[in-house]
């Protein structure tokens, strides 16, 4: 990584990761037709990954919303058909909850902690191998030889861990799969009538 | 492909990246082969930026320890983080503490004036603004913000100070009774018991008085009061980065003493480092190491100096091996 990228990867990781459940709430809540929490995130950070500087960022939290407000809006304009409760859905997302609760500030603040349970949940193999990686700091390759498994199969133990860790801290421990499944079948239900969620 | 990827496909490529990454430098052709891949669809540089984050991240686990069991912290059953209890979480920094140094700060930190560490213990508290600050070992601050400034006083310890900017409410550090100022900053302030106050800026500019600033990469001892001798000494970056090397739970040393290490240690641990042998007190060291394994970095020591290692009680006793001649079975027993 040159200097530059780790250190937007380091502003990212301290400014913006820790309010990831956060908007995922939001934008679940939001539930918009048609448009899945985890895209938006993802186009969200590349839209961060793309600025020049981040230095004139004041409020990384009120900007990751807003950055993720223009994603959504992007793919409205882009649909071409509007479902009607768009309308309003975008006049919600006008104030997501930008005090965050305690529960959901909590977090961030025991990375460590968080850190050593989330790899002891790992699968044994791949705990073992990103154990060696990331604790021991070990190459791959000589975890590899320690392992006797392949350098390669190191890279996909590597890989699946650090999968585990962007589920378990980006959905802060609820079952992810879950929620795409909900937000799948909301989207397959949406044939014109209103959708169960209450709503004013 | 008809089908577009869906975000959890494109998360587990981004990792597959990020795991290659790690392996080591790319090759141009797979180099190449990365650029093609973020550049085939919007998502795909943002999952990258978040997987590296998070392997970014997971380097802190070293700050775990070699002695790291998992298996201590297995949950009986998958639990939601988010609903650890205050109770859960503090009975956990009780007995954590030692075993893994740092610690979970179950409240936030906007609803609490004081914000403080245990030895051993690194904390994060976000505040209302957006900016943060890092606690050190052993610390404690205040929060006080209100419509006209952004108060923080550092009571003891070291912290740093990520700021958000904010012309229309300056953050102001309060220390010693001095206040540094500033609109937007990264800075590292330290106020440990007999040393006077050490301050470190990473990023944007901090000021004493108007007539005083400190920039990216300067540094200044503060006197009792204002004085003509405080003057920021501008720092390389890499001492910088090696001075700040705590915030990754990681201690970095180039050429102090061994007794000055020993010192830094004593910081974050509870198991002193002994250096009775004076000539052995002054060798100079160098090398990362995690601050929480003092016995790690002891044993590192003794081999590089061809020391003896003793564990007495709590402490580490590091001696002078015995002159050559004399390492017999006798000196061995």
């Amino acid at each position: 990584m040159s200097g530059a990228d780790r250190e937007r990867t380091r502003w990212f990781l301290r400014n913006i990761l820790p309010h990831e459940p956060a908007l995922r709430g939001w934008l679940s809540r939001s539930a918009l037709p048609g448009v899945d929490p985890g895209d938006v995130i993802q186009e969200a950070y590349t839209i961060l990954a793309e600025l020049e500087s981040v230095d004139a960022i004041r409020h990384p939290r009120a900007y990751l919303f807003q950055v993720a407000r223009s994603v959504i809006m992007r793919h409205v304009r882009r649909a071409r058909i509007v479902p009607i409760h768009t309308v309003d859905d975008l006049e919600r997302l006008d104030h997501p909850d930008d005090a965050a609760s305690p529960e959901k500030h909590a977090i961030d603040r025991d990375e460590l902690r968080q850190l050593a349970r989330a790899i002891a949940a790992m699968p044994p193999k791949t705990r073992q191998a990103f154990v060696l990686r990331r604790v021991d700091g070990l190459p791959q390759r000589e975890i590899a030889a320690r392992m006797r498994i392949s350098e390669n199969t190191v890279e996909t133990h590597i890989s699946r861990g650090i999968l585990f860790l962007i589920d378990w801290f980006g959905s802060s421990g609820n079952n992810r799969s879950q929620t795409s499944k909900t937000v799948e079948s909301e989207i397959a239900s949406l044939d014109g009538r209103a959708r169960h969620q209450s709503r004013h | 492909m008809a089908e577009p990827d869906t975000s959890r496909d494109i998360d587990q490529a981004a990792s597959d990246w990020a795991a290659r990454l790690d392996r080591g430098p790319l090759s141009p052709e797979t180099d190449a082969r990365l650029q093609a891949w973020l550049s085939g669809d919007p998502r795909r540089k943002g999952a990258l930026l978040r997987a590296r984050a998070v392997s970014m991240m997971s380097e802190s686990a070293q700050a775990l320890g070699r002695d790291f069991d998992p298996a201590a912290f297995e949950p009986a059953r998958r639990p939601l983080l988010a609903s650890v209890s205050r109770r859960q979480a503090l009975a956990w920094a009780g007995a954590g503490a030692t075993a893994a140094g740092l610690a979970a700060l179950a409240l936030p930190a906007a609803a609490r004036t004081v914000i403080s560490t245990e030895r051993g213990e690194i904390r994060l508290a976000p505040l209302k603004d957006g900016s943060t600050v890092l606690l050190n070992t052993e610390t404690r601050i205040r929060v006080r913000y209100s419509d006209g400034e952004r108060r923080v006083t550092l009571l003891e310890g070291e912290a740093y100070f990520a700021v958000a900017r904010d012309e229309a409410r300056p953050f102001i550090v309060e220390v010693n009774g001095r206040r540094l100022r500033t609109t937007q900053a990264g800075f590292r302030v330290r106020k440990l018991d007999r040393d006077p106050v050490d301050v470190l800026v990473n990023q944007g500019r901090v000021e004493l008085s108007p007539a005083l600033a400190l920039t990216a990469n300067t540094r200044l001892i503060l006197s009792d009061g204002p004085s003509a001798a405080e003057r920021p000494q501008p720092i390389a970056p890499e001492a910088v980065t090696r001075d700040l090397a705590w915030r990754e739970g990681k201690l970095a040393f180039e050429g102090e003493t061994l007794k000055q290490a020993a010192d830094t240690f004593a910081r974050y641990s509870q198991t002193r480092i002994l250096v009775p042998d004076a000539a052995l007190a002054r060798e100079p060291v160098a090398g990362l190491f995690a601050s929480n394994d003092p016995v790690g970095f002891s044993r590192a020591i003794a081999s590089v100096f061809d020391a003896r290692l003793e564990q007495q009680g709590g402490d580490v006793v590091l001696t002078r091996a015995a002159p050559v001649a004399a390492t017999s079975s006798a000196a061995a027993q």
